[in-house]
């Protein structure tokens, strides 16, 4: 039997037959599945909500969802509207699931001719789909003819190559996914940057023909980007404010994603300490229990806190293997670093993850180890609760600095 | 030797192609996870890396550096056997590779991860997968728990 985080009651499969058909054929029409998210007034600020996710039978815990449109590049009224996209901080780019993508969006083309197709990594496996272009729109902010990863395009599928198979299982469905797809809203413009520039063999992109798929060179302007950085304003970067989440969880927690930073007078920096990461990989660093961990990042795509500390009961039921489960609840502090030497104070509680209520979605408390990387502190998505949180895109400017920068 | 080594892992390889699987697909060699440190030299191949070896008091590291900046490292015990292998950079390695006979168990098994696309802890049977991170920006581990050699400590895998 494996084990592998929270327990959760077997996946549904969402099948989607006329989404995959509909990517290389002619256009399905509109449609407009949105729900549970409105729209705050502002033009640069959407809502984002933490709730059990796309899939009823299979709950998310600490996911952070927004919604995004998503129209035929040029077309303002062949467009989809679609909820439950996963808000995350540490990737890069605009990414939906093939099965609940309605639209039929054009593939982006490489040297002869050939279909771009994407590779994308996750620890747990890879997302295989094409690259196609879309005008985007997030709340109301806009950006055209937006490469984006469609994943799961059936048309595709039996081309992976044995270099992307090999990092692990497919996840190339809703319930594999638990999301409708990702917004990846980090600190890169790119998902992939120079790496891919330079090599063929990156193992992000793919040209091809109806029956192969090589490794190919792109340019920046061709990977899929972080989509803020291609709308007309706001768009160097993102602020996240959710509000604190009560001892026992919630079912539900609403906050809002403002895009740019000191671009309106609804997003401006305050005295919040700006801490610059590095401009490789992302990292920080966090000092804590006398140690210093070097690679420690901000993510809300991590539902928990990860870090190391023997001290902390480990949970023994094989359904909470990783996860802490103490006695009692703990509270601790621990200092984040940036690599120009600022720094803030962080506190933090740690709580039984086996507490989890039924029908709840967002716990503050959930923790666990870290063990692949000893020098890493992973500041998921509880960090984000009760906080405003300011991520600078590389090379954009703010008032108060330059980015790759974080700010809390 | 590295280029001895090369030299035996190849002639196992292609015996056991050509005795089990010969038809069925084309010689995958083998390596790591639980087999003889000569695969280290085939992972080397296969993955276009390049080696650096450092000796520790009940183990010796084979440290793969790849063209993408990613290093895997390979856990050798005083048996002769690769024990863990870890990995940390900027893409994931090729586990199918590096994890050898483990990897399709793994694969069918670790699908219903639910602490997110940036946290795994896999277990099966003797296999304990950790692998974390995010795009641009992985580390993980694979190592098997009952081949661990005596005085080592799970927290030196990395």
């Amino acid at each position: 039997m494996s084990t592998v985080g929270l327990a959760e009651p077997v996946r549904a499969w969402r099948v989607g037959i006329c989404a995959v058909l509909c990517l290389a054929a002619m256009s399905c029409g509109d449609s407009n599945t949105s729900k549970g998210v409105t729209n705050p007034s502002a033009s640069n600020v959407v809502s984002v909500v933490v709730d059990a996710g796309p899939t009823s039978t299979s709950p998310d815990v600490n996911t952070l969802f927004t919604t995004v449109t998503v129209c035929v590049p040029g077309n303002t009224t062949t467009c989809q509207t679609i909820d439950h996209i996963q808000v995350d901080t540490a990737s890069y780019g605009l990414r939906i699931l093939a099965p609940v993508l309605t639209l039929s969006l054009p593939v982006q083309t490489v040297g002869n001719g050939e279909s771009l197709v994407e590779c994308t990594q996750f620890v747990d496996g890879y997302s295989w789909g094409p690259v196609a272009t879309a005008d985007v729109q997030i709340g109301g902010e806009a950006a055209a003819s937006v490469p984006i990863q469609v994943i799961g395009a059936t048309n595709f599928l039996s081309l992976v190559p044995a270099n992307c198979s090999s990092i692990g299982p497919a996840e190339d469905t809703v319930a594999a996914f638990g999301a409708n797809g990702v917004l990846g809203v980090g600190v890169f413009a790119q998902d992939c940057g120079a790496g891919c520039v330079n090599s063929a063999a990156n193992g992000f992109y793919y040209a091809c023909t109806s029956t192969q798929c090589t490794g190919t060179t792109l340019v920046l302007a061709s990977q899929v980007p972080n989509p803020v950085t291609l709308f007309a304003k706001d768009n160097n970067g993102v602020i996240i404010q959710l509000p604190t989440v009560a001892a026992g969880g919630a079912a539900t927690v609403t906050g809002s994603l403002f895009f740019g930073v000191d671009t309106q007078t609804n997003n401006k920096s305050g005295s919040q300490a700006v801490l610059n990461v590095d401009p490789t990989q992302g990292y920080l660093t966090t000092m804590f229990n006398g140690m210093t961990l070097t690679q420690s990042f901000l993510d809300t795509g991590s539902n928990g806190l990860y870090f190391n500390d023997s001290s902390i009961t480990a949970c023994t039921s094989s359904n909470f293997t990783g996860f802490y489960c103490p006695a009692s609840t703990l509270n601790f502090t621990a200092t984040l670093q940036g690599v120009n030497g600022v720094s803030a104070n962080a506190s933090f509680s740690v709580d039984d993850a086996q507490n989890l209520g039924a029908g709840l979605a967002a716990f503050a408390t959930l923790a666990g180890t870290f063990p692949s990387d000893p020098a890493t502190f992973d500041w998921g998505l509880p960090f984000y609760y009760g906080r405003t949180v300011y991520t600078v895109i590389e090379s954009a400017v703010t008032s108060v600095g330059m980015g790759p920068y974080v700010a809390f | 030797m590295p280029i001895a080594r090369s030299i035996v892992s190849v002639k196992k390889c292609v015996f056991a192609g050509g005795l089990l699987v010969a038809a069925l697909s084309p010689c995958i060699a083998n390596a790591a996870l639980g087999e003889p440190e000569a695969s280290v030299q085939t992972d080397v191949t296969e993955l276009r890396g390049s080696i650096k070896t450092t000796e520790h008091t009940y183990y010796r590291v084979h440290a793969i550096q790849l063209p993408s900046g990613t290093v895997v490292r390979e856990f050798v015990g005083a048996d002769g056997k690769v024990f863990a292998v870890a990995w940390n950079g900027p893409t994931m390695p090729n586990l199918r590779q590096t994890l050898g006979q483990y990897f399709d168990p793994y694969v069918a098994a670790a699908k219903d991860n639910h602490a997110g696309h940036h946290q795994l802890h896999f277990e099966q049977d003797d296999l304990i997968v950790q692998s974390s991170g995010h795009m641009r920006a992985f580390s993980g581990r694979a190592y098997l728990a009952q081949a661990l050699p005596s005085g080592v400590s799970e927290g030196e895998l990395h």
